[in-house]
């Protein structure tokens, strides 16, 4: 064998080797996530809750996440670069209301449009982190991204926290602020008996997503 | 339960010479319906809207009557005409010629006399198992495991153990189970639930139920093998008797809606009419003790249709009748004021007044229409039942697939976790009997017929219930 040919696959074995052995990819889990969708309307606040969130999230190899110190190795100018898709089937959220659930969960996923956009999903691509950082609490971030709801995707910047729950597992927490018309949604105003209900216009979408690191 | 093929049906005579509602107008009652005690605050409810079904596959193993009317009540779903809603595809019977009896009932179902073939299928997403009862198990098993959702007509099965084996099955599967405790679906008895669980008629003093119709249960066949086969129920060894095959759904709505397990039987039974070689009682009488003194007497008896069928709820403050999914309070003199039953319909009953149970019966007063006739429930408690089965199987085949969309199916513990909350999420916003309901009524219904097999007393054992 050429000498050449030789070193050059050396070389590129040897990177594919350290790039398998640096990976720092984790993986939805399916148990240890909730999803809470917060509202308001004319009569009453609402909720509606959900145990679905999938996709990963791609740190930097360097990145490492110990809750016991100040900082995060791999962090440039306070930020993390990351790589990560969030999906929440909208269909899995639902109402926990006494009287009639299906009634609010009927209005969200017309409201959603779910059969043509069936998924809430979400890229962070950014996590800015905030200092200081007390030892053995979760990191705070601010997460920024695009979020895509009824077919419309929206930049979005919102907090969140990372915590190690155990080795090579991290939650992450955070509550993305929404607003239906910008993504096109007109809030539902069901009409009830004894007159018009009108939801209010922003929603929060609280998370608590459970990741494990995977190879 | 087969219970639609009497040959001398009180109900029909009732129906075509004096209605049930002319009758009672002519006693006196007041009639429970579904508006009247609803919160002020709720939506009105839709009792006539046809809700959007989501397509669901059928198969049914099992074309004896009560398999025709599971396939004449999936044909009669207006959405069944559409690409949505139920589609009965396939039909399965080891007698073939019921398959062809049958089939106008299913033009475009295919035709199986193996259920292993038809389970094999799998553009078949539900099953519907009305084979007679000792039978279920296998099949019922079996559909589950060929990753089926199962409806199983009750009793689940013709033993204890039998009905345990399905009940864990059902537990274990990510699947929908649902039982053909046809009731627990209807939404006359969800309305009533709350208003005799929450004491508003009262202290429980005691229930009663009776079944009437004269009906031997015998079928003829010239063939002698099938002549046995068509009658296992009046056959000792495999027949749940009247408790199992008719009583179950009666004595079912006693202890679901006093929430509570009878702690002991007593049954009397005995051939009066019917002494054709049979060794199965065609009348029988239980006393079901339950906690706290109030006990149910419940009789059925297929040599007199006189009375038909009811279940009675007596309370210190007042009575509640229930017949054909029509419900009636009585009220004590002396029983405080509810307040909505002075604007409610009333009807009267012999020398008493019900107050009617019923949606919108207020609203027909206040606007001055007549009681009317007609109910305010337009389907069958069947069909209601089977609505609820498509949205529930649907509500959790929609989990499976979310879940193996984001996870995988490696783990079939975790998913079988996340699909339970679906599944309890399905079964309080469309109100089905489970395999629990189902295990429970069957184990009541079968030791009752022991009772009254051997005109003794049985206590029931905690052990029964568990698996």
């Amino acid at each position: 064998m050429n000498i050449r040919i030789l070193l050059t696959t050396l070389v590129l074995t040897s990177a594919l080797v350290s790039h398998a052995d640096d990976a720092n990819h984790y993986q939805s889990q399916p148990a240890g996530n909730k999803v809470r969708i917060e509202g308001t309307s004319t009569a009453h606040d609402w909720e509606m809750q959900g145990t679905l969130i999938g996709g990963s999230i791609d740190f930097d190899p360097a990145v490492q996440f110990d809750t016991a110190q100040a900082t995060i190795p791999g962090l440039k100018d306070k930020k993390l670069a990351i790589k990560s898709q969030v999906i929440i089937p909208v269909r899995s959220v639902k109402s926990d209301a006494k009287a009639m659930p299906q009634v609010m969960e009927s209005l969200m996923q017309d409201a959603l449009n779910s059969k043509a956009f069936p998924k809430i999903e979400c890229h962070v691509t950014e996590l800015t982190f905030k200092e200081p950082h007390a030892a053995g609490k979760p990191f705070d971030f601010d997460a920024s991204g695009e979020l895509a709801i009824a077919g419309k995707t929206n930049k979005v910047t919102f907090p969140v926290s990372i915590d190690v729950p155990e080795k090579d597992k991290l939650k992450i927490t955070g509550t993305a602020p929404v607003k239906m018309t910008d993504y096109g949604i007109k809030p539902p105003a069901p009409s009830f008996g004894l007159g018009l209900m009108r939801t209010g216009d922003e929603v929060k979408i609280i998370f608590e997503w459970t990741v494990a690191k995977t190879k | 339960m087969n219970n639609n093929e009497s040959e001398l049906n009180r109900r029909d005579f009732l129906k075509k010479g004096t209605s049930l509602a002319t009758m009672m107008a002519l006693m006196g009652g007041i009639e429970l319906r579904a508006d009247d005690a609803k919160p002020v605050d709720s939506a009105e409810p839709e009792l006539t809207k046809i809700p959007d079904l989501p397509r669901l596959n059928f198969g049914i193993i099992g074309m004896g009557a009560q398999g025709r009317a599971i396939a004449d009540t999936l044909a009669g779903f207006p959405q069944a005409k559409e690409e949505n809603g139920p589609h009965l595809i396939a039909i399965c019977d080891n007698y073939k010629r019921q398959l062809t009896r049958n089939a106008e009932a299913a033009p475009k179902a295919q035709q199986y006399d193996d259920y292993k073939q038809l389970l094999a299928n799998k553009d078949i997403q539900a099953v519907v198992v009305t084979t007679p009862t000792h039978l279920h198990k296998e099949i019922a098993v079996a559909a589950l495991a060929a990753g089926k959702h199962v409806f199983c007509e009750v009793p689940l099965a013709h033993t204890v153990e039998d009905a345990k084996d399905i009940a864990r099955a059902a537990r274990d599967s990510v699947r929908y189970f649902q039982c053909g405790l046809q009731e627990r679906s209807h939404p006359q008895r969800a309305f009533l639930l709350p208003f005799v669980r929450s004491g508003s008629a009262g202290k429980s003093v005691m229930a009663r139920a009776q079944w009437h119709n004269k009906q031997s249960w015998r079928k003829p066949s010239s063939n002698p093998q099938r002549e046995k086969e068509i009658n296992w129920r009046l056959d000792k060894k495999i027949s749940p008797g009247l408790a199992g095959e008719i009583g179950i759904h009666q004595l079912d709505s006693i202890s679901w809606f006093w929430k509570a397990r009878p702690q002991a039987v007593t049954g009397f039974g005995s051939i009066v009419l019917w002494s054709d070689g049979r060794d199965v009682p065609d009348t029988m009488q239980a006393v079901l003790e339950f906690p706290e003194g109030a006990n149910l007497l419940y009789d059925a008896t297929l040599c007199s249709s006189f009375d038909a069928d009811y279940e009675m709820f007596y309370g210190g403050d007042a009575s509640i009748m229930i017949r054909e999914n029509k419900a009636w309070m009585f009220k004590e003199v002396d029983a405080p004021l509810l307040g909505w039953e002075v604007y409610a319909r009333k009807d009267q009953f012999y020398k008493e007044t019900g107050v009617a149970l019923v949606a919108n019966a207020t609203k027909q007063t206040a606007i001055g229409t007549k009681a009317t006739e007609d109910s305010a429930y337009p389907f069958t408690a069947l069909h209601y039942s089977l609505e609820n089965f498509i949205l529930n199987a649907s509500a959790v085949t929609a989990a499976i697939d979310d879940y193996v969309q984001l996870y995988g199916d490696s783990d079939q513990k975790a998913m079988a976790q996340q699909v339970q909350q679906a599944k309890q999420s399905a079964f309080k916003q469309h109100p089905a009997a489970h395999w629990q309901d189902g295990l429970e009524a069957t184990v009541v219904a079968l030791k009752t017929n022991e009772a009254v097999n051997n005109n003794t007393r049985i206590k029931f054992e905690n052990e029964w219930f568990e698996i």
